[in-house]
């Protein structure tokens, strides 16, 4: 569970200051799909990066499960990273020198996972993603959607409790944005993991169970759709 | 897994790697043959005059060097009781003094040097100098000249000089000896006026039986220091005077002094230049990486063991131009040192002016080729520091933004 509380977030660029979230309070439950979505500028980064410990917010906390992560000191905070939350982000978030299956792999090797186990999800893991016979290729031999593709079965491969994506399809045509949202929308369900997503695409908003809209860092809608 | 990231970092950017690779190889090649040149020049003059003819230290009686007469003689037995010094492997006592020698017409100012042949044999490389006939036997009357004094008089081996001089208090000294054998002293300047003859051969003629004008006091390896310190404190300083070889030959110190300083400064230049390229490198590296560094951190990566990836890319490269570089340059160092540049032409005269010979072999010293390692290796290090504070300032936040 991510429990939000009165997050305020300014940024400070010489004079002039930016209200970039203003006392957003949310929480998320294990296993939800959820879609922030908001016009350009709304906040849907800055959230998301105080939500994965990347950014600190000027004011409230982040509870995740028992950690309250804005408390954490820098290497505790990477490491909680390391082994609580996936992140996808929009583009070249891969490592260029690694092949796919390195990519998928790495994670678990700084967590310092067993040989065997590793194999075992990577292998699992890029099958769920359909990238099965691209295991040896560099990021720069694949296509954007398949990079993402690889990008997301990473971000699982450290079983994290959660995993966040900021605009994951923005830089995919229609078709790949389509099937990359339904291989996270699999795994979500297979491996009950909680997805939180920033998104401009109305066919991607339309996929989530949940769809929290942000203008001018306030929370203006949060709605559930029970699916089917 | 580090390892795997360096290395594959290193061939991503392959032509930037080449370049930095190739700037240290040449740093390197180009630093230890100018050292090697420097040092091997130096060698070269040091063992010519210092090793060779005029030793590290020497002993005189007081007031020897600057009037170089006969009547400033000592005892021999006077310096036995330094033989019992740790610090000093041998004394070899000689005789050094002027006097004119004449062949038909031709009469010329020579210096006649005293040696005891046996002793001169054991000790000092002096034998070597032979280009020509027999070195000094034990009992002979025979001399041996400097291979310029030969052409200057005009003489051939097995013809006589005559020898005339102020004896010891103000007697006269006079005779006549064979030339038994040429040599050549390796400078000009002593090969035109040197004469060798026996030690007792020169005591007779100037008339000092048992007696020297100076003494080469040979020292432990490299530690001539020492030697000199400690023969100073046992010497009666009212009686003897104690030199070194850069007091005997400021000229020499002052050169290779000089010629020192402009090669390190030269140095300087060199790795001010082989410092910025591999900051430059390390500039685009951590500027281009910003992105990527920033993912690292964010997907839980710490930033020690990125600093290591990124410090192990330089070292490997490091590595490789050093070891490359001494691959190069030692078979280059190794050959002058064997075939040594002969200089010709301007440099030549000039060199020879000096009273030096003007070959330059290259020094095969070790530690000319480790010095310049560790500083590459240190300057690697240095620049590295830059993109440890990148690393250490990384917010995941700000860098994925860019
Ligand atoms: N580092 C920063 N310094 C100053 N202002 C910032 C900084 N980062 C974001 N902002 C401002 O905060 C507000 C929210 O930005 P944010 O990137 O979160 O929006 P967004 O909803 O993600 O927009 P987009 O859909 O274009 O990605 C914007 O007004 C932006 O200009
Ligand atoms: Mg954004």
């Amino acid at each position: 569970m991510i429990s939000i509380q009165n997050i305020q977030k300014t940024y400070q660029s010489g004079d002039i200051k930016v209200q970039a979230l203003q006392n957003i309070n949310l929480t998320i439950n294990k296993g939800e799909f959820t879609a922030i979505v908001g016009p350009s500028g709304s906040g849907k980064t800055t959230l998301l990066n105080i939500i994965g410990g990347l950014d600190s917010p000027t004011e409230g906390s982040i509870r995740i499960n028992t950690t309250e992560i804005t408390q954490l000191p820098e290497n505790e905070l990477i490491d909680f990273r390391l082994h609580h939350i996936g992140f996808v982000f929009q583009s070249y978030n891969l490592i260029p020198v690694l092949t796919a299956k390195e990519n998928v792999e790495f994670l678990m090797l700084l967590q310092k996972q067993g040989d065997q186990f590793r194999n075992e999800r990577t292998l699992k893991l890029l099958k769920a993603v359909g990238l099965e016979d691209q295991v040896n290729k560099k990021p720069n031999e694949m296509s954007g959607g398949q990079q993402q593709r690889v990008a997301v079965a990473r971000a699982l491969a450290s079983k994290p409790s959660f995993v966040l994506a900021d605009e994951p399809t923005a830089n995919l045509d229609s078709k790949s944005s389509e099937n990359l949202l339904d291989i996270m929308q699999q795994l979500n369900k297979v491996e009950n993991t909680t997805f939180i997503f920033s998104t401009h695409d109305q066919r991607v908003i339309d996929k989530a169970n949940r769809i929290i809209t942000i203008e001018d860092g306030k929370v203006i809608s949060d709605t559930h759709h029970s699916k089917d | 897994m580090i390892l795997k990231l360096a290395w594959r970092n290193i061939f991503r950017n392959k032509r930037r790697s080449i370049i930095t690779v190739s700037s240290i190889v040449f740093a390197v090649v180009f630093a230890v043959t100018m050292r090697s040149l420097q040092h091997g020049a130096y060698d070269n003059m040091l063992k010519n005059i210092v090793g060779n003819y005029l030793g590290y230290v020497q002993v005189h009686f007081k007031g020897f060097w600057n009037e170089k007469t006969i009547d400033n003689s000592f005892y021999i037995e006077d310096l036995d009781s330094l033989k019992n010094d740790p610090t000093v492997t041998f004394i070899n006592p000689r005789i050094e003094g002027f006097a004119l020698a004449s062949h038909k017409k031709e009469s010329k100012p020579v210096v006649i040097l005293g040696l005891d042949a046996k002793m001169e044999n054991q000790n000092t490389p002096i034998k070597e100098s032979l280009i020509n006939g027999e070195f000094l036997s034990d009992n002979s009357d025979g001399i041996l000249i400097g291979k310029g004094l030969q052409k200057i008089m005009n003489v051939q081996m097995g013809d006589s000089l005559v020898f005339l001089s102020q004896g010891y208090q103000g007697s006269i000294a006079s005779g006549i000896y064979p030339i038994n054998g040429i040599v050549d002293l390796k400078t000009p300047d002593l090969n035109r006026r040197t004469v060798i003859m026996n030690l007792n051969r020169a005591q007779d003629f100037f008339g000092i039986n048992h007696m020297a004008t100076s003494a080469i006091i040979g020292p432990k390896i490299d530690e001539w220091e020492k030697t000199e310190k400690s023969i100073k404190e046992q010497l009666d300083s009212s009686q003897f005077e104690v030199m070194n070889w850069q007091q005997m030959l400021p000229e020499l110190k002052q050169l290779i002094d000089v010629d020192r300083a402009g090669g390190t400064f030269v140095l300087i230049i060199l790795y001010s230049i082989l410092t910025f390229s591999l900051f430059g490198t390390v500039l685009m590296l951590a500027e281009e990486r910003n992105f990527e560094f920033g993912v690292l951190v964010a997907i839980g990566m710490r930033k020690s063991m990125i600093i290591r990836v990124a410090i192990l890319e330089t070292l490997i490269m490091a590595l490789v131009g050093v070891i490359l570089g001494l691959l190069l340059v030692i078979p280059i160092v190794t050959y002058f040192h064997f075939y040594p540049i002969n200089l010709s032409g301007q440099m030549q005269e000039v060199v020879e002016q000096f009273g030096f010979e003007a070959i330059i072999p290259t020094s095969l010293d070790p530690s000319i080729s480790l010095t310049q390692t560790f500083i590459v290796f240190m300057i690697t290090i240095l620049v590295n520091l830059y993109t440890i504070i990148k690393i250490k300032n990384i917010q995941p936040s700000k860098a994925m933004r860019a």
